[in-house]
């Protein structure tokens, strides 16, 4: 399990992250859900490790993750927001390289490269240059990278980015199959349908504090509100959407 | 001046002016520096170093002892020749260095193109901005030479003429090569589709710094009408063109043999071909690019035929290993800066060669020959080291910080085997294979021993401090101080090449000497291996250099 702790994070004093404690559970996907800004990538890089807290505690499976931060990386895939890879190498070396930074064996490292190349329809261009490769092609080497030494601790930063709708479709049901077979799925994503129909819980976050850390279904029924857009809405969107969009057209047309 | 220059900048229309800003930042790429790289610090250092070049020209042309007329002549046209070579392979180095700066790349193409700006804006702001560098250039090289040597040459009279030819002669110089090359780009870029100009360009421009370095390392220097008149310079004064620009220089300060006029008429006629070149070609294929540099990737695609990765070691160091590789051969930036290393490191060698061949003693190893190889091995190590310190994609780097399971050292250990690896050996290889041409062989052999142990000492000297992988860690280029690492170079480690030189050269025929040597080399390498080896235990690996945390006093005190 992945709990985090009254986890903070300032910049320049500024607060980000503010006091967040939450937990996700193997067999179980968690949605961790925001407006822009709310401070949600913050706090899958404190989890992945690549930025320091300010305060509070993230544990996994009862280990604090920083007093053996290797062996917690062993155990942890990571998809990031933004798809920054190299572009220099063909997609094909890159996992290799992921693989041998990660110790892998060889034969099988180069055996589940392929077939992951093959599921995921990159094979016929793993030795074309990754800069050639469309946003989507890049979101799939990264989910291949992810999925590679089969973590028990899976954080998906806006998998979806870029995916076409087939992608899409089997990322949503491997996400599900993963989950079913007891990996902790942490998943962060802007598209609510998406996150209706693939997370059992959801966590939701404005300001950098939540407001929300419950089941969807839970939620629906305490806030009597149909859909968990309507639950976003309520709890993260201050602003009245029809208005703003009025304004706008109006500064325009000034 | 900064303000006339402004007034002068706002006369031109806002576009450019904006565009121009933009792209005078970017003569260096700001994706491959640090966010707290001060690019105006790094080009006062580049530009502090040409002036100290053109300082000891101009103090070796005021001081020198009272020479005999002919001298004084031999003296002043060595120092012309040198003066022009200089100057034109500077410009050559930054039209090179500078290569793809002239076309707009996908990401300018994807922002400037939705708005209504005039591909000829966008061509003329990269151009400006090149030139900008190039200007700062000539000025720096020229700061004092450009004054002494007029001063020499004319004297109080002709100073005004030879001041003006000088200066003349140095702008045509520089601008010849920097458009030789922008034309050469230009036609290649509007002949060739789209891909294969992408994968030619990166070729020629390693061509055209190969040819800029082997040019001024490997031509002659005349300084008497009797050597110009030889019949072996004859090659050098029909394909060099700094010695038609020698002439020029002396038919703009009215003394130029006349049997020499034609050379001037090259400089004339080059100049005029390679000033309209590139106005023609970089228009037309300015327009064709922008639409091509939307549809296709900036990089060329892997092959699809060889895709050979041998195992290394351990699997870390072979992923080490293997994306090194790759960064020098497949980044364009890496390329060229390792090239520039390599470049000198085969100029030396060619010329260690050409001067083996030509002596009669060729069963002896000569003293030449030793320091150039140390000279080769230990260049070749620096300059990988200092690539090293270039990042191929900071951005990217998050995964070897997600990935990075091993302790340290480890990580240290693998850039050691880069260096060896990428280096040393090459660098052995090839002072093996010129070693053959002396004999007796045992010698030769003796020295790539020593030869080897110096490559693991320079390659240790290297790694003191540093706790990077190579490629992932961001660059400071004002930090590097690069005027007091070439001056080091040149005033403490010459010297010292040269006194090991000599030494190994005398232990070669002693024995017990040569094992004493062999010995303490042996020694100071271990010694270092042991101290790298302690240090990489406890660092920590960075990615992105952050400024050092100093308290500030505010100065106070009671008294």
């Amino acid at each position: 399990m992945l709990e985090l702790l009254n986890v903070s994070k300032h910049f320049s004093g500024i607060p980000a992250v503010d006091d967040v404690s939450f937990s996700a559970r193997p067999g179980e996907v968690t949605g961790y859900l925001g407006p822009n800004g709310s401070g949600k990538s913050t706090t899958m890089k404190m989890i992945t490790g690549l930025i320091e807290m300010t305060s509070g505690q993230i544990l996994f499976q009862s280990n604090r993750i920083e007093d053996d931060l290797i062996a917690y990386k062993r155990r942890m895939g990571y998809v990031p927001e933004e798809p920054y890879l190299y572009n220099h190498l063909s997609g094909a070396e890159y996992l290799m390289m992921i693989a041998q930074l990660r110790n892998l064996p060889r034969r099988e490292s180069a055996e589940c490269i392929d077939g992951l190349m093959r599921l995921l329809s990159l094979h016929d261009d793993r030795h074309a240059s990754i800069s050639g490769y469309s946003k989507g092609m890049r979101q799939k080497v990264l989910l291949a990278a992810a999925l590679l030494h089969n973590p028990e601790l899976l954080l998906l930063d806006e998998p979806f980015l870029g995916l076409d709708v087939g992608s899409a479709l089997v990322l949503r049901s491997l996400i599900q199959e993963l989950a079913a077979r007891g990996k902790v799925v942490l998943f962060s994503s802007h598209e609510l349908d998406t996150v209706e129909r693939v997370c059992s819980r959801v966590v939701i976050l404005h300001h950098g504090k939540i407001v929300a850390d419950d089941s969807i279904e839970r939620l629906r029924s305490l806030m009597e509100l149909p859909t968990l857009e309507a639950i976003f809405s309520q709890l993260a969107v201050e602003q009245d959407s029809e208005s703003m969009a009025r304004q706008i057209a109006d500064l325009i047309h000034a | 001046m900064p303000k006339l220059i402004c007034q002068l900048l706002d006369r031109f229309p806002l576009q450019f002016r904006v565009l121009y800003r933009q792209f005078l930042l970017r003569v260096i790429d700001l994706e491959a520096l640090s966010i707290q790289a001060d690019i105006p610090r790094f080009l006062g250092q580049f530009a502090s170093v040409l002036i100290i070049f053109s300082v000891i020209e101009a103090l070796g042309l005021l001081i020198h002892p009272v020479m005999t007329p002919a001298a004084l002549f031999s003296m002043a046209w060595r120092t012309e020749q040198s003066l022009i070579s200089s100057m034109m392979l500077a410009a050559g180095l930054i039209a090179v260095i500078s290569w793809d700066n002239i076309f707009p790349d996908r990401r300018d193409v994807m922002v400037l193109s939705p708005l209504p700006v005039a591909p000829p804006v966008i061509l003329f702001a990269k151009v400006a901005a090149s030139g900008a560098v190039l200007g700062l250039a000539v000025l720096s090289l020229n700061f004092a030479s450009g004054l002494a040597l007029p001063l020499v040459l004319g004297g109080i009279p002709r100073f005004p003429r030879v001041l003006a030819a000088y200066w003349f002669t140095m702008i045509a110089a520089s601008l010849f090569l920097y458009c030789a090359v922008l034309t050469a780009q230009g036609f290649t870029a509007l002949l060739l589709p789209r891909r294969l100009f992408l994968r030619v360009s990166a070729l020629l421009q390693l061509a055209a710094f190969g040819l800029c370095l082997g040019t001024y390392f490997i031509q002659p220097v005349l300084d008497t009408p009797a050597a110009f008149a030889a019949k072996e310079s004859q090659r050098f004064l029909d394909w060099s063109p700094s010695f038609w620009f020698f002439a020029l220089f002396n038919q703009l300060s009215g003394s130029l043999p006349p049997n020499f006029a034609w050379m001037a008429r090259r400089a004339w006629l080059g100049l005029a071909i390679v000033v309209c070149g590139p106005t023609a070609s970089l228009l037309l294929c300015y327009l064709r690019t922008m639409k091509k540099t939307v549809e296709d990737p900036d990089l060329v695609s892997g092959g699809r035929g060889w895709h050979w990765a041998p195992h290394l070691g351990s699997s870390l160091i072979t992923a080490i290993v293997l994306f090194s590789v790759r960064s020098l051969t497949r980044s364009r930036h890496h390329r060229v800066a390792f090239a520039f290393y390599l470049s000198i490191v085969f100029a030396i060698a060619l010329s260690s060669l050409k001067a083996a061949m030509s002596t009669p003693t060729l069963h002896r190893l000569t003293p030449n020959f030793l320091m150039s190889t140390l000279v080769m091995v230990c260049l070749a190590v620096v300059g990988l080291r200092s690539v090293f310190a270039l990042p191929i994609s900071l951005n990217a780097n998050w995964v070897l910080r997600v990935t990075q399971l091993y302790p340290s050292e480890k990580y240290i250990a693998a850039a050691r085997h880069t260096l060896i690896l990428l280096a040393v050996l090459p660098v052995w290889l090839c002072a093996a294979l010129l070693s053959l041409c002396f004999r007796p062989l045992h010698q030769s052999a003796a020295h790539l021993v020593v030869l080897a142990l110096v490559g693991f000492i320079m390659t240790e000297l290297s790694l003191i401090g540093v706790s990077k992988i190579p490629f992932a860690c961001s660059y400071l280029p004002g930090k590097s101080n690069i005027q007091y690492m070439f001056w080091g170079f040149v005033v403490i480690f010459f010297p010292i090449a040269k006194m090991f030189a000599n030494y190994e050269q005398r232990t070669l025929h002693l024995p017990l000497q040569y094992a004493g040597m062999i010995s303490a080399l042996t020694a100071v390498a271990l010694e270092l291996w042991v101290f790298n080896r302690h240090h990489a235990r406890s660092a920590v690996l960075y990615y992105e250099e952050l400024p050092p945390e100093v308290i500030t006093t505010l100065g106070l005190s009671y008294w």
